[in-house]
């Protein structure tokens, strides 16, 4: 059994060797990425504590399904990411052997102010690839909301701390803090506006726009998958387990939830810049999750979470692709791009399908479960909102998909000597590893009881909240 | 008072950063800001006539009236923190001023997508 605590010290020793031997750097990340994965099967489950102190005075570590399940998701895409993108990544060694190791802690710690380290470490990091983009001004843009952000969060933990005397989430959680009291508000909103300017939502996401907008195929596909999907996952530990939400708190941060995700939406169905579509949709798949995690919707959230972080890693890599093979991101000047690229082009497609949600996808088996989770729970207004957008998904879909696929116009014979170009997108070993992710999206979509027992096991996350739907109700089997 | 000042200083960190197009006022925005909450962290563990947290030869008992040290290592950790988001700015700062030759953001006009 090994001590979780390994999966931050040894990312951060080879990020320290990858400066001096930096001859080697590619392959002290390569095997960063991969020693990481290795050990999450030997960690040793439950709660470790740090430095002999004993919580709540030091800091613990926590692996519990909900954690391993955010590992084990940030570790596998961020190594298909490096994997698919060594030549970009190399040159980000450090910084991505560096972000591994504050995603690790994010996900693993007990502690809030610890907490705060790890996310500085993690958003750091993300201000450095996000120059990957040549634009140095959203960069700083991004800098300085991260920055208010972590001051906001330092203001609002620090009120936590001198009203309770304890940082720990844990002890935090013990003293049922009743968020309606109006002195225990504003620190809260100071948290949740931290969170809420990284997990993009409305009115604090104004610099995703710049940043993934200009993103590259590496950068592009981690912030949307790896750094999106755990900003989430803290979310999820953070307003459940730490401050339970309930009352007028409760319904304004669902709220917030619920237009962030009609607006990224009916925003990303206005673009014709690819990265500007998935950019928008990513906003509006965090906006949702966001909501259900507020709802206390754990098993369901987490299902989206991963879809949706799946099916944008797929996309945002081949568009980031396509992009740096015609110097556009623009579908009308990509048309029939997948007539000649036929296994690129249907991991691509099978992504976007499942994003809309459509049966035998991932995406499908996420959606419903929200779905039922939520009618479950009495509520109509928020499944209402999930459907119309639905349509409003399916339809900017569908018609990039048709776009990417049919080369010429409407009613013409689809050939080659419309399509725009007969280069290859990825070469052979990597339409292979792009086209094996999206087969994940389609497994765990056929078979969903078993990705959904593998993701939660029966006890479900954080003290029981486990499948609302299950394919045996469809077949009558309950 | 001393939280007063603290909030004061965020306060206005958060102005100078919301009213200036100047990439390194903006930066400075941010470091007042940052020591405004320092100041706030250091406030709470702080009473009158609290003494430095150390065991010496003076304050030998646990039951001498220590100021909170854990708000002070808190501190510490942010300050650094601020270190490097302020040098990491102004890389950002050089790299702006090498690519559009000023400091002006205005001026940028947001900079066109590429």
């Amino acid at each position: 059994m090994i001590n979780p605590v390994f999966m931050i010290a040894i990312p951060l020793i080879l990020a320290f060797l990858s400066l001096v031997a930096a001859r080697i750097k590619k392959w002290l990340l390569l095997s960063g990425v991969l020693i990481n994965i290795a050990i999450l099967f030997f960690l040793e489950k439950g709660e470790t504590v740090i430095g002999g102190f004993k919580p709540p005075f030091g800091i613990n570590l926590i692996l519990d399904n909900y954690s391993m399940v955010g590992l084990a998701l940030a570790g596998l895409l961020l190594l298909a990411g490096v994997v698919l993108s060594l030549d970009k990544a190399d040159k980000y060694s450090t910084v991505l052997l560096t972000a591994l190791a504050g995603i690790n802690g994010m996900l693993l710690t007990g502690d809030l102010f610890n907490l705060f380290i790890f996310m500085e470490i993690t958003i750091i990091s993300a201000y450095i690839l996000s120059t990957a983009g040549k634009k140095p001004e959203y960069s700083f843009n991004y800098l300085v909301i991260g920055s208010i952000g972590s001051v906001f969060y330092l203001a609002g933990l620090v009120v936590f701390y001198s009203l309770t005397g304890t940082l720990n989430m844990a002890d935090l959680a013990a003293q049922n803090l009743s968020m309606g009291t109006p002195e225990l508000l504003v620190p809260l909103f100071l948290i949740f506006t931290a969170f809420a300017i990284e997990a993009k939502l409305i009115p604090f996401g104004g610099w995703v726009k710049g940043v993934y907008g200009n993103s590259n195929r590496l950068t592009g596909a981690l912030f949307a998958s790896v750094y999106a999907s755990t900003v989430l996952f803290v979310f999820g530990r953070v307003f459940n387990e730490v401050f339970a939400l309930s009352g007028a708190v409760q319904t304004i941060i669902v709220l917030i939830g619920v237009v962030t995700f009609a607006f990224g939406e009916a925003a990303a169905f206005r673009q014709v810049k690819m990265r500007r579509i998935l950019l928008y949709s990513s906003i509006g798949q965090s906006g949702l999750a966001a909501a259900l995690f507020a709802l206390g919707l754990i098993f369901p959230a987490v299902l989206l979470v991963i879809s949706n972080a799946v099916s944008k890693f797929i996309m945002f890599s081949i568009t980031g692709k396509l992009r740096e093979i015609y110097k556009t991101d623009d579908y009308t000047d990509l048309k029939g791009v997948f007539f000649s690229n036929k296994l690129t082009g249907i991991a691509f497609s099978i992504s976007a399908m499942s994003l809309i949600g459509l049966p035998l996808f991932f995406g499908f088996y996420a959606k419903l479960n929200a779905l039922t989770a939520l009618f479950n729970g009495g509520n109509w207004f928020i499944p209402a909102v999930i459907l119309l957008f639905a349509i409003v998904e399916g339809a900017y879909f569908i018609r990039l998909l048709i776009a990417l696929w049919a080369p010429g116009k409407e009613g013409e014979i689809a050939d080659k000597s419309h399509a725009v170009g007969e280069i290859r997108i990825f070469n052979i070993k990597k339409s292979i590893l792009v086209f094996i992710l999206s087969l994940v999206i389609l497994a765990a979509g056929l078979i969903p009881d078993l990705a959904g027992k593998l993701i939660s096991s029966d006890s479900g996350f954080m003290g029981g909240d486990g499948p609302a739907f299950t394919m045996s109700q469809l077949k009558g089997g309950e | 008072m001393i939280r007063l000042a603290s909030l004061l200083l965020i306060l206005i960190g958060l102005y100078g950063i919301f009213s200036s197009r100047n990439v390194i006022k903006i930066l400075i925005g941010v470091n007042v800001m940052e020591l405004g909450v320092n100041i706030f962290i250091i406030s709470v563990g702080f009473f009158k006539g609290g003494i430095a947290p150390i065991l010496t030869a003076d304050s030998f008992s646990s039951a001498m009236k220590f100021v909170d040290p854990l708000a002070q290592a808190m501190v510490l950790t942010s300050i650094v923190i601020g270190l490097g988001i302020t040098a990491l700015g102004l890389v950002f700062a050089r790299k702006i001023h090498a690519q559009y030759d000023t400091y002006d953001l205005g001026a940028i006009g947001g900079g066109k997508d590429d």
